[in-house]
């Protein structure tokens, strides 16, 4: 039952090497909304072994959210989500320190101290806008968004990329329901953490480029911004 | 992506705009698109981003934006939900 780091990340230390995960094991990251993107990105954090994740989401878990939001079952109906998640990531890695902030994303939030980077999992665009505004300059910022079957994942450094309200100005929230499947939530998520581990590094490869994800066509294109 | 194509070449003319390439990509291509991007006053749809040169138009002249021979125009709905 001993568990030991060695053990626990051989298998990607091997892939990426003992510097690389050093900075993971340094970093925390801040999971800003925990629907789809958020608990796959977290779960993915806490297993590669970073120190700390802040967790940020004022909602708790319904029966419209099981199927694409990993980290939730039956049993967390009506529960609060970044009380589950912790739970849930405790479970996974008992040594990741989680900081949960039960509230939601809007123009009063804060950003907690210590943070090394941001992940963008909200499920709105003010929100987005929002926490961009809250970052201090020279900060990554890895954006996600999903809907239908596409998506598309997005790194900015605050103060040295346009700013996100710009970059996408004129985007407003669909009414009503957003349509989204679950595979297309779970492969923009798996980019997003490669993305996350990447700006970790110092290396972001979607710096001020969109990916652009179509699980219809399985196609990968990039747009420059 | 509107055309099911990454990416399409049009021919270039003296004066185009953001909002004549859009009409000209409609008769190219044959797809009308013009519905999902414009409303009935002309005021661009919100929902996709419409970029020239990397830029937003939004920021520079909307649908007046000059376009000039070689520009890269590109068209992009963000996904929303997380």
């Amino acid at each position: 039952m001993a568990d030991s780091d060695g053990d626990r990340f051989s298998r990607q230390r091997l892939h990426w090497g003992e510097e690389k995960q050093r900075q993971i094991a340094e970093s925390s990251i801040l999971i800003a909304g925990l629907g789809g993107l958020g608990a796959t990105v977290s779960q993915i954090m806490a297993r590669a072994g970073v120190a700390r994740l802040h967790l940020v989401d004022d909602g708790s878990v319904e029966w419209s959210d099981l199927h694409r939001q990993s980290l939730y079952g039956e049993c967390d109906i009506g529960s609060n989500k970044v009380l589950v998640t912790r739970k849930r990531l405790q479970a996974i890695n008992s040594r990741v320190e989680i900081v949960c902030h039960n509230t939601r994303v809007d123009n009063t939030f804060c950003l907690p101290p210590g943070i090394r980077g941001v992940a963008d999992c909200l499920d709105n665009f003010t929100g987005r806008f929002d926490l961009y505004a809250a970052i201090p300059d020279g900060m990554f910022f890895v954006h996600g968004g999903v809907q239908g079957d596409q998506g598309q994942v997005l790194t900015l450094i605050k103060g040295a990329s346009l700013p996100l309200d710009e970059i996408l100005a004129g985007c407003r929230q669909p009414e009503g329901l957003i349509p989204v499947t679950p595979e297309s939530v779970f492969a923009v998520a798996s980019f997003m953490s490669s993305e996350l581990f990447q700006a970790i590094s110092g290396a972001p490869k979607l710096l001020n480029r969109f990916l652009v994800v179509d699980m219809a066509g399985f196609t990968l294109s990039f747009l420059e911004v | 992506m509107l055309s099911g194509k990454a990416a399409i070449d049009l021919p270039w003319a003296e004066g185009e705009t953001v909002g004549r390439v859009l009409l000209k990509f409609q008769s190219v291509e044959l797809i009308p698109v013009n519905h999902k991007l414009i409303d009935e006053h002309g005021a661009l749809h919100t929902g996709t981003i419409i970029l020239v040169n990397r830029k937003n138009i939004l920021h520079i002249n909307g649908l007046d934006t000059p376009v000039q021979d070689n520009d890269v125009l590109s068209l992009f709905p963000p996904g929303a939900g997380g």
